[in-house]
Formats: structure tokens, sequence, C-alpha cells
């Protein structure tokens, strides 16, 4: 089983590396393959399990839509057709039609996700994050610099119980989902955090789904699940 | 009507300072704050000393601008600084308060040695023209505040004004590509043995070329971005250097500083490399406003780094060590980790860099932890981890994920407990390693250890 690392030296923000290196603990008959910002992705033309796109700086995000606004129809046909492909972060941004910022050039989107992301650069939004999936609990942090406008009915990855959804209002759901494609604007090692989501994936791909350090991620998800349920603490930062 | 504001404001500040030191509270912001909220452009209307140097950048600020300031009022400048304050506007603005009459004049100051956090320098920049602007490095830092480093080079380049002249970090490509059109001097470290090619680090952030997205060879890398790199591309290479250190040695606590073809002796004052780049850029800095080579070398000498981030006792039969590891500081961590990692000797680490304001309001935002290198903490000469505070578990997970065997972790919530759980086997280093958030906790944590390190010395004895 193959898993891609899409653009690895300029996706790396936030410790959103550790969901692969991860998924490699866990999993280690996974082949990683890193395909660099300057490359074609290898899941257009061959059988790869996952593919992984990470958070990345503004100037990434462009570079991004760059490279791959010329194969939107192709990765639009693959992630139709089931390809499993995990965006976390701001990566999501760039499947969407367009980032504007109020201190930038719009970048135009790959246009794979209804709605456009809206950055305010001296605004950032922290917040963390509880939610569910199927019958999961979800629990992770947000860092962004702006959230999804305009998405319409577009179907969500995350339903939230406290936090704030893919539009930045509380309770909204958070993310997208379209056939392969698991969008989340949760940051970080969102794996790592949720050890029930982290099998759940391995199951999809096929492989075992048996957890490293399993007694350890599971008694930090529920210390965490435990201190994002406290009704007095803000989940604003 | 501008003027006039700004002189209410400065009286109205003048007079909380009386009020603070009654009430022991003259170490706050609180005039520049209550400045600024009477006259929110305060910093354009209040007088300047002739020369300010401002010193912004992720790490080594603090130190690099404390050891400025004191080389220069020994020298017999009158220096104006905000080292007794914060690094933001008010806390600048408060300095400007502090040294100016009521006029705003500032007549007992030539100079002023700033530090800038680099997210107010827009606001703070503009307004005070610094001559001389300081950029030590830019690394990410709390990924809630500064995002990454990219997004805070715009910042800066935003905020410095056309006629500062630069003083940077040859050797950080982030930083060094800061405010482009300005007139610019590089600091750096020449090639060491220690450095190597490939990034050993999880936190690489040039790893492509500024100018054309091209692959970086690094003919040397320190750390992470570190280092000096040539594009396969199109040529882009690292700036030239005008203060280059050479020949570092830190047993015989020396090295060269190389400037136009000359080469300098130096005392060095520090066994670490972070602490010779704060060397570095202090000598460049004095270089721009007109110190000898020999002098500085002096003065340097005679100087200290801030010890507030590192320090050693022996205490009974093992040697207790404080490194600071600022929170949610992923470089931070990871320095610190690669310096512990190198010393030598058997080594128990406490580890409580909690932020303890998110323990009590928030919860802390744990990615950090996946960015820093807990990898050097597998090192064999570590013997013993224990993790203390809010996110002990996190800390454990993230060891076992860097290879740390389970046998030698500890997880204790209570910060006093956890101290009871280290070893204190007889000739170890124990290191805390706490957080600006958890320092006034660290202190009474680490009278606890001294305590405990002394209780088992005696029995050891006994």
């Amino acid at each position: 089983m193959k898993v891609e690392i899409l653009f690895p030296e300029i996706c790396n923000l936030c410790g959103d590396g550790m969901n692969m290196r991860y998924l490699g603990q866990c999993c280690p008959e996974l082949e990683f393959i890193e395909t660099d910002i300057k490359s074609r992705p290898r899941f257009l033309d061959e059988d790869i399990t996952l593919v992984y796109l990470g958070s990345t700086t503004e100037k990434g995000l462009a570079m991004i839509a760059k490279a791959l606004t010329p194969l939107k129809d192709a990765i639009a046909a693959k992630i139709d057709g089931g390809q499993l492909f995990l965006a976390t972060g701001n990566a999501v941004d760039v499947l969407t039609e367009a980032i504007e910022s109020d201190q930038a050039d719009t970048i135009e989107g790959l246009g794979l996700l209804q709605g456009k992301a809206r950055y305010k650069m001296m605004q950032r939004h922290n917040s963390f994050f509880l939610g569910s999936f199927e019958d999961m609990e979800i629990v992770g942090f947000k860092s962004l610099f702006g959230h999804i406008h305009e998405s319409g009915e577009a179907a969500p990855l995350f339903t939230c119980a406290r936090g704030v959804g893919r539009d930045g209002t509380e309770g909204t759901a958070d993310g997208f989902r379209r056939g392969g494609l698991l969008a989340t604007h949760l940051i970080g090692p969102l794996l790592v955090l949720n050890p029930p989501l982290c099998k759940w994936l391995l199951r999809q791909m096929g492989a075992p789904d048996s957890l490293a350090f399993e007694k350890a991620a599971l008694a930090a998800y529920e210390q965490r699940l435990k201190e994002f349920k406290e009704p007095d603490r803000p989940w604003k930062y | 009507m501008g003027k006039l504001r700004f002189l209410l404001a400065l009286w109205m500040a003048k007079l909380s300072i009386p009020a603070l030191k009654i009430t022991r509270h003259n170490g706050t912001d609180f005039p520049g704050a209550l400045a600024l909220r009477i006259c929110p452009d305060f910093l354009r209307y209040v007088g300047k000393p002739k020369t300010i140097v401002a010193v912004t950048g992720t790490n080594g600020k603090t130190t690099v601008s404390n050891m400025l300031a004191d080389i220069l009022e020994g020298e017999g400048h009158r220096v104006m600084s905000n080292r007794a304050g914060s690094n933001i506007t008010s806390g600048v603005s408060t300095a400007f308060i502090r040294n100016c009459d009521l006029f705003g004049r500032v007549k007992k100051c030539d100079m002023a040695v700033l530090e800038v956090d680099e997210r107010a320098s827009l606001r703070i920049f503009p307004p005070i023209k610094p001559h001389f602007v300081v950029i030590t490095n830019l690394f990410r830092d709390s990924i809630m505040r500064n995002a990454h480093p990219y997004f805070i080079a715009d910042i800066l380049s935003r905020a410095i004004p056309k006629d500062a002249t630069m003083i940077l970090n040859a050797d950080d490509l982030i930083s060094s590509g800061v405010a482009k059109e300005n007139k610019r001097v590089y600091f750096g470290i020449d090639r060491m043995d220690s450095d190597v090619q490939a990034c050993i680090n999880l936190i690489d952030d040039v790893r492509i070329c500024p100018q054309c997205s091209g692959k970086l060879d690094y003919t040397f890398r320190r750390y992470h971005h570190i280092g000096q790199a040539v594009c396969r591309d199109c040529g882009f290479r690292s700036p030239e250097v005008q203060y280059l250190a050479q020949n570092v040695d830190f047993a015989a606590k020396t090295m060269t500083i190389r400037e136009a073809g000359e080469s300098y002796p130096y005392p060095l004052i520090t066994d670490s490399i972070f602490n010779v780049y704060n060397m570095v850029t202090v000598t460049a800095v004095l270089r721009q406003l007109g110190f000898d080579h020999e002098k500085i070398a002096r003065v340097l000498g005679a100087s200290s780094v801030t010890a507030s981030r590192h320090s050693s006792e022996k205490v009974g039969d093992v040697t207790l060590v404080r490194q600071m590891s600022k929170e949610k500081n992923a470089l931070a961590g990871s320095r610190a980790f690669d310096y512990i990692a190198g010393r030598e000797g058997r080594k128990e680490l406490l580890l409580m860099m909690n932020c303890l304001g998110d323990v009590a309001h928030w919860s802390e935002n744990a990615c950090w932890l996946f960015d820093a290198d807990f990898e050097f903490l597998a090192h064999e000469s570590i013997v013993q981890i224990v993790c203390t505070g809010a996110r002990a578990l996190d800390y454990k997970l993230r060891l076992l994920m860097a290879g740390v065997p389970e046998e030698k972790i500890v997880v204790e919530r209570d910060e006093f407990r956890a101290a009871e759980k280290l070893h204190f086997t007889s000739g170890d280093d124990i290191y805390q390693l706490y957080g600006t958030d958890s320092m006034a906790l660290s202190y009474k944590v680490y009278d606890h250890m001294k305590k405990l390190a002394l209780a088992r010395s005696k029995e050891v004895q006994a």
C-alpha cells in the first residue's frame, strides 16, 4: 500500500507531518512517497491508497493552486471515484473556489469544493474543536486566518459540538467530504490526537487497524475529550 | 489637537508612575498603556534619542538587547531600554515615558536599545523610525499567534522604515530577505565541525529557493534552516557576510570575527551556538555604531549571557540545571532538547513547559509538540523523563513516537510530586525544563528539587 504525501517541502506546518509519521508507525508496511511541488502527483496515474495534503503558508497555497489547477478535472475524477485523500488545516482552502485576503491578491482555488476562503491576516482565529464523525468523537484545534463562505449545502466532514465549523460560526459543521476526499480545517496531528479516527482511516485503507502506542494515545485522547466537554471551559482562545 | 492630546497622555502617564510605585506595581506597562489609550499616536509625538537600535526576531532578542544596553551604558552612553517592561507597544511607550521630560523631550538619553515583538513592529517601527533594525532570526513560534515565519517576515517588511539600516543573519534565509530595499549588513558563523548538510530537524522552513522554488543545496546546515544554501536552478545563494564568526572553540573559549578580510580575536562567553549568534549580532551592531573590534572584544569578555534561560548548580551529589524551553514553541523545545542531548553525562529530565494560562482558561493547543524534535530526547544518556502538568499525557505520547523507551517515561500530573519521581542518581545532571508561563511555578518546584537532591545525597552518604 502506498501513501503519497503532496508537497512536503511546503506543506508541513502545525505538526501536520506527524499524521503520516504516525500512520507509518501504526502500519510499518505502508510505503510513503513524497511528491514535490514541481512534480505531477503520482495518484493521478498510479494506484495510491491514500493522498495527504497538509497545512502551508499563503505563498504555499498559491504555489499549490498554480501546480494543481491544470490537473483539477483529473483530481476531481479521482476523488469522486473514491480515491482516499486527506487534507488538513488551510490546505482545504486551496481546494475551494478561491482564497480572498485583506492583504494579498485573491488566489483562484481548484474549485473542487464549494465556497471561498476569506482571510483577515491580523485576526487569526484560535479555538479548540469537539465534534463527531460517524460514531466517533473528534477533538482538535483550529488556528486559521479565515473561514469558508458560500459553501452552501456541501457535505461536511465533522459535526460540531463545541467550537466553530467551516464558516467560522459556532456549532456549524466542519470541513468537507466529497467522494474519497476528507477535508478538515483542524490543524496538526489529527490522527495522533484521534485514535478512533486513525483506526477508521486504516480500515478504509485496507490496513490492520492496530495503533502504535495505543494505550498512551487513548489516554491522551480521553483526557482531551474530558477537558473539551467541560462546559465552563471556553472553546475560543 | 494631536500634540495637546499627546501632552495630556504624557502627563497622565507620568502621574501614574509614582502611584504605581506606591502600590508596588512599578514594573508594569501601565503608563504606556494609559498613554496609548488617551493618544494612540503617542509614539509618533514623543521625542526620540539621537540613535535608536531596535532588536527583533524569534529568538535571542532579549539577550541581544540586554547585552547591547549593558555594554553601551558601560561605555558611557545614556541608554533608554524597555528591559523592565514588555516588548509590545505599551512596553516601548513606557520606556519613552520614563525617559522624557514633561514636554516629551528625551534629553537624558542619547541612545535607545529597544526589544520589539515582531507582530507589534507594525505599530512601533513607523512612529519611532529606528536607525538600525536587528533581526536575530525568524523561526516558527506560537502557531496561534505567529502562524509561520513568512507571515512574520511579511509584517516586518511592511513595518520597517525605508531608511533604517538592517543588521541581519546571513545564515537565515527567512530573516535575511526582510525589507529587501533597505541598506543592510549581515552577520553569520562560518562552517563548524558540528555542521551537517541534510536537515535532521522536523522544522525545516527553507527547503526550496525563495526566488524560483527550485531545490536548495546547503553547503552547510547548522540546525533547521540555519546554514548557507545555493539554488540548483537559478543560482540564488545566501548573502555575503560582513561580520563572520570563525574558529569557534568552545573548549578554549575563543573565536575570531572576520571583517573585510581581517580577523580579530574574541573571547567566547558561552557554550551554545545560539549564544554565539547572539555575540556576533551584538558585535555587528557595535561595529555599525562605530566601536572598534578591540573594544568590542574587551566589553564582550566582561559581559555575560542572561542567566534566566539556563543556569546550573551542584546540589548534593547531582547538578541541577534550569533550562528554559518556551511553551507552545517547537523551535525553543528543539534547541533545548538538542543542547541537552549533546551534553556529556547522564541526565534526568523534568518536563514542565505547560502553558498554565491555557490550563486555567482554555486547553493548550498541543500541535507544537509534534513540530518539536523530541527525537533528541531518545539519546541514551537521558535515563529518565518525568512528564508533568496538564499536558503530561501528550508529552508521553510524543516521547514514545520519538523513540524514547516507555520504561524511561514517568507521568505525574502534579509538578511537586513529579519532582519526587526523579531518581537524583549520584553524578546525574537533573534538568528542569520550564516555559515563560510556568516560570514562577518552576522556581517553587526547583526549590523542592533542591531539597530532594540534598536529602538523596544524605541518604547515599549514610
